[in-house]
């Protein structure tokens, strides 16, 4: 469960009934919505927030609205609100970018953003998102994301932030190329003529001329200071008096004002005030529990509180939620600070934050309550907190607090609770702090030597066992990551599910690095056996076992596995789709299914092709180039391999090379180049495979086989059911080219008993005629002959579309017909047996209907007959359709 | 160089106005002193960059203008 989504971050705060129009101000606004970033930028209490909320109020076009907090320094809590803040003006979008989000581990930041630009362009209305206060905002990875979109910002979009400080942007790349607006301090603050409006109209004082100009004078236009003053002024009868004073003096203008603002309050006034400062937002109930002996109630007081003016804000239509403005906030807080100093221990700073702890936690804002215990130092309620009744803390966006939290704890209070050692490594790892954690982690053993070896304990030894074999996955240290997570099983508490499912999948990772195809896929197994409680974990695992289904060569079951991440994957899908699609590409292309393939392959085109950090796209190419082959375009093959080994190679993906290679073989192979290109690059990447074809293409098959018999007898030792097949359709084509005819058919014969439960069809087709011709012996021997027949009828139809008539050898000879059928036209005749409707038929064989009708025509020509009925009889009893018993 | 950066140094930010004493601890227990033209110069140690930032972020979070900030010889 993430941290739920707080409504009133996202409330556009409304307009003052009574406020000082400010339409040279508003009218910037307006002109700046055609400009890519607004920036309103000015220290506390000027008024910002106030601004944008009332320019929107007026504004055409619909907004969103994002109140900024420290915590939203985390990346993934900040995006989390960003797309909430985007959903308040289109639903559903980025829903899926929130599930990804939910991960332990989600995707770069870059990756989202651009998966969320191209959500954002499918927005109709041109629209505006305000960030406030950002500048709590103290995220490198935060200010690239904004930067980011910046850049790549939709025509429709238009970005407002609202700063104390210049935030960490590039804003003179914007400044140059006039897409920023700048409201400064200078712009923001009251003229003589708004702060007389202000003063005497808006809070109903009757000032002179020259008292206006005074205070204006001494606050420089500074609003948050001119709205003290006449809060102040309010309270006396003397305002020219009061004028004197606070304008004679250097005090620090609100440190002046407010002492004179807090002594006019009533004493529970002043009370509630002080003590509530401590809350980031406050509402009545949440009052109540911080303040038990107050005599008003809390909402009475929050709203007498909004009456008076006292620098409350409201956060939601409802009155539920307020807070006090920041720079209040701040000076309540310091002088909470000082007067706590002089409270009973009923009323300390640390009690009235452990009751305001109490309270989030019963209303299930854990963060909240996280912060409040640590604020109260109350270590054991606070650890307990951390881990978040099952989802830590610091996967529900709170990584930073987390940290600062533990950093500041002595050693011993973590070695009373090494579970706490413990949180710090996962907090460290999750944070990127991967140096710093083997430490943690060697701090937590050296906590537990001394501690019971109950249920508790063991769990513990079981994650950092579980952490060590994640450490392990950087450097692919496979027997470390395999050790390491069996030792995490075996000692993690049964229901501690999060963990155990992370290390399962692990595992299942490792086992696949090795090659232990079936340790792996009972790993994934297990991973969805766990139920749905990590999204992330059930599309990985779902997706990984299709990939181990089609390398075990059950095509339907991985098609099906595949189908199912997309469709977990979400609409719009989320990234992870594109290696669904392209699985789902290769299994249609092996299924002669070339359309659906294509449209596969495109599919998984669009969802990778603006992330820099995927290799999916070397998978993409590899399976184009065999589709381009297929139909007969290999100029277009050699083109996008080529541009994709510069991209791989550019991007550090040297791994995916050899598969790139094989493709460019088999691309030059088909060019009839079988030239020292050819050689040269099976030789540098070591692909037997490759050079086995090259051997074939130069005449040479011992050579072929040479290379093939050893290479068969390691994979077969492996288990690589794909790997095997591939090498046995070689081995019978190299047999059958070195004269060995029968031990051809014997292999070609195991390989397709090994392809047909998959519905292999191009595995064979792409070898094109001496296949064909090792299939048409096949035939004639009776070796699968429903199989062979519909491999053969491919292979006519392939020659149909290049020469417009088949050049292929009858299956049989035997037919007592002056004009023999043709393969593909004995396979239609079995169907019509079988009783399928010519749209059926061509369906089956990937015909068109006209296609199917020209052969029946051809058929009952040399049968001699008029129709279906007569030509499955007349067949029948002349021996070329099985008889009927 | 880097290095000394990250010694504790007395600090001295000259801020616009004056500030009551009893903001020595929000300031990290840096000493206030007012300057006759208005002023006000809190000083004290700082442990390294980081608290020096969060010092200046509070004199931002206040809104008070801030003059200067100099390094000034310990003692």
């Amino acid at each position: 469960m993430p941290a739920p989504i707080l409504a009133t971050k996202l409330y556009i705060p409304p307009p003052r009934p009574e406020a000082v129009p400010r339409p040279r101000l508003t009218e910037r606004l307006d002109e700046g919505s055609n400009r890519r970033l607004t920036l309103v930028c000015a220290p506390a209490g000027f008024g910002k927030t106030t601004l944008v909320g009332e320019w929107l109020a007026d504004c055409d076009h619909p907004a969103a609205w994002l109140s900024l907090d420290r915590g939203d320094s985390d990346p993934a809590r900040f995006l989390t609100y960003l797309v909430a803040a985007l959903q308040t003006i289109e639903a559903g979008v980025g829903e899926g970018i929130l599930v990804a989000l939910r991960s332990p581990r989600p995707p770069p930041t870059e990756a989202i953003m651009t998966a969320l630009l191209n959500e954002i362009i499918t927005v109709e209305d041109d629209f505006i998102l305000v960030l406030d206060d950002y500048h709590v905002i103290d995220s490198k990875s935060v200010g690239d994301a904004l930067a980011f979109l910046l850049e790549h910002l939709p025509p429709q979009m238009h970005l407002v932030a609202a700063t104390r400080e210049d935030p960490n942007l590039p804003l003179a790349r914007l400044r140059v190329r006039g897409q920023l607006t700048e409201l400064r301090a200078a712009d923001l603050r009251f003229t003589p003529s708004e702060a007389a409006e202000f003063l005497n109209r808006v809070m109903g004082l009757d000032l002179s001329e020259e008292d206006v100009a005074a205070l204006e004078a001494r606050t420089e236009g500074w609003i948050a200071g001119l709205q003290l003053a006449a809060i102040s002024m309010r309270g006396h009868e003397d305002t020219t008096a009061f004028i004197e004073s606070f304008t004679g003096g250097h005090h620090f203008v609100l440190d002046y004002l407010l002492e004179e603002v807090l002594d006019q309050q009533p004493e529970y006034i002043q009370t509630f005030l002080l003590r509530t400062s401590i809350l980031d937002s406050l509402c009545g109930s949440l009052c109540d529990a911080v303040l038990p002996d107050l005599s008003a109630s809390g909402q009475e007081t929050l709203e007498h509180l909004e009456h008076a003016n006292l620098f409350i804000v409201p956060l939601d239509e409802e009155r539920h939620w307020y807070r006090y403005h920041h720079l209040f906030a701040d000076l309540l807080r310091q002088r909470q600070s000082v007067a706590a100093s002089t409270e009973n221990d009923e009323n300390s700073v640390a009690e009235l934050h452990k009751r305001a702890s109490i309270w989030h936690e019963e209303n299930g804002l854990v963060v909240e309550a996280f912060r409040h215990a640590a604020a109260a130092d109350d270590v054991e309620r606070a650890a307990r907190l951390v881990e978040g009744g099952g989802t830590p803390l610091i996967f529900r966006g709170a990584a930073a607090p987390v940290l600062d939290w533990l950093e500041s704890l002595p050693t011993a209070a973590m070695d009373a609770m090494p579970s706490l050692w413990m949180t710090y490594a996962t907090s460290l790892f999750f944070d990127g702090q991967i140096m710093g954690v083997e430490l943690k982690l060697k701090a937590a053993e050296a906590a537990l030597k001394n501690a019971e070896p109950d249920d508790e304990n063991r769990d513990i030894i079981g994650r950092i066992a579980a952490m060590r074999a994640t450490l392990a996955i950087i450097p692919h240290d496979v027997e470390a990551i395999i050790a390491q997570s069996r030792r995490a099983l075996e000692y993690l508490r049964p229901d501690n599910l999060p963990v155990r499912t992370a290390t399962t999948f692990t595992l299942g990772y490792a086992y696949q690095l090795r090659g232990d195809r079936a340790a792996a896929r009972r790993a994934y197994t297990e991973v969805l056996s766990f139920g749905d409680s990590d999204p992330m974990y059930t599309i990985a695992a779902t997706l990984s076992l299709g990939q181990i289904q089609e390398m075990d060569n059950e095509l339907s079951q991985a098609a099906r596995t595949y189908e199912r991440v997309v469709r977990l994957a979400g609409d719009p899908p989320w990234a992870i789709a594109s290696e669904a699609h392209i699985g789902l590409a290769r299994i249609h292309y092996q299924w002669n299914d070339l359309d659906t393939a294509e449209h596969h392959g495109q599919q998984c085109l669009h969802l990778t092709q603006h992330m820099e950090s995927t290799d999916t796209i070397a998978s993409y190419a590899v399976f184009l180039a065999r589709l381009k082959l297929a139909q007969r375009d290999a100029p277009a093959a050699t083109a996008v391999l080529d541009e994709t080994e510069a991209f791989v190679r550019e991007h550090g993906f040297e791994h995916r090379l050899p598969d790139i290679a094989a493709a460019q073989v088999l691309t030059l192979l088909h060019r009839g180049n079988v030239s020292d290109a050819a050689r040269k690059i099976a030789e540098t990447h070591e692909i037997p495979v490759s050079q086995a074809r090259i051997h074939l293409a130069e005449d040479d098959p011992s050579a072929a086989l040479a290379a093939l018999d050893p290479l068969r007898q390691q994979i077969e030792a492996s288990n690589w059911e794909d790997e095997r097949l591939r090498v046995m359709v070689l081995q019978a084509l190299a047999r059958h080219a070195h004269g060995e005819k029968d031990e051809a058919l014997r292999v070609l014969g195991d390989a397709l008993a090994m392809a047909e439960p998959g519905g292999f069809i191009r595995i064979f087709v792409d070898e094109g005629i001496p296949m064909a011709r090792l299939l048409s012996e096949a035939a004639s021997h009776g070796i699968m002959p429903d199989y062979t027949a519909k491999l053969l009828a491919v292979f006519e139809a392939e020659a149909h579309k290049r020469e417009g008539e088949s050049h292929l050898p009858p299956a049989s000879s035997a037919q007592p017909l002056v004009e023999p059928l043709s393969q593909r036209e004995l396979e239609v005749l079995r169907l019509i047996a079988q009783g399928l409707s010519n749209r059926e038929i061509g369906e089956r064989l990937f015909l068109a209907l006209d296609t199917v009708k020209g052969h029946n025509r051809r058929i009952f020509g040399k049968l001699s007959v008029q129709r279906r009925t007569e030509a499955v009889a007349k067949a029948r009893s002349l021996n070329i359709l099985p008889r009927q018993n | 160089m880097a290095d000394k950066l990250n010694q504790p140094m007395v600090y001295q930010i000259r801020v616009k106005g004056h500030l009551g004493s009893q903001w020595t601890d929000w300031f990290g227990g840096m000493a206030i002193t007012l300057e006759d033209n208005g002023d006000t110069l809190l000083t004290g140690p700082v442990v390294d960059q980081a608290a020096l930032h969060g010092l200046l972020k509070k004199v931002r979070d206040l809104g008070m203008p801030l003059i200067s900030a100099i390094r000034v010889k310990p003692g």
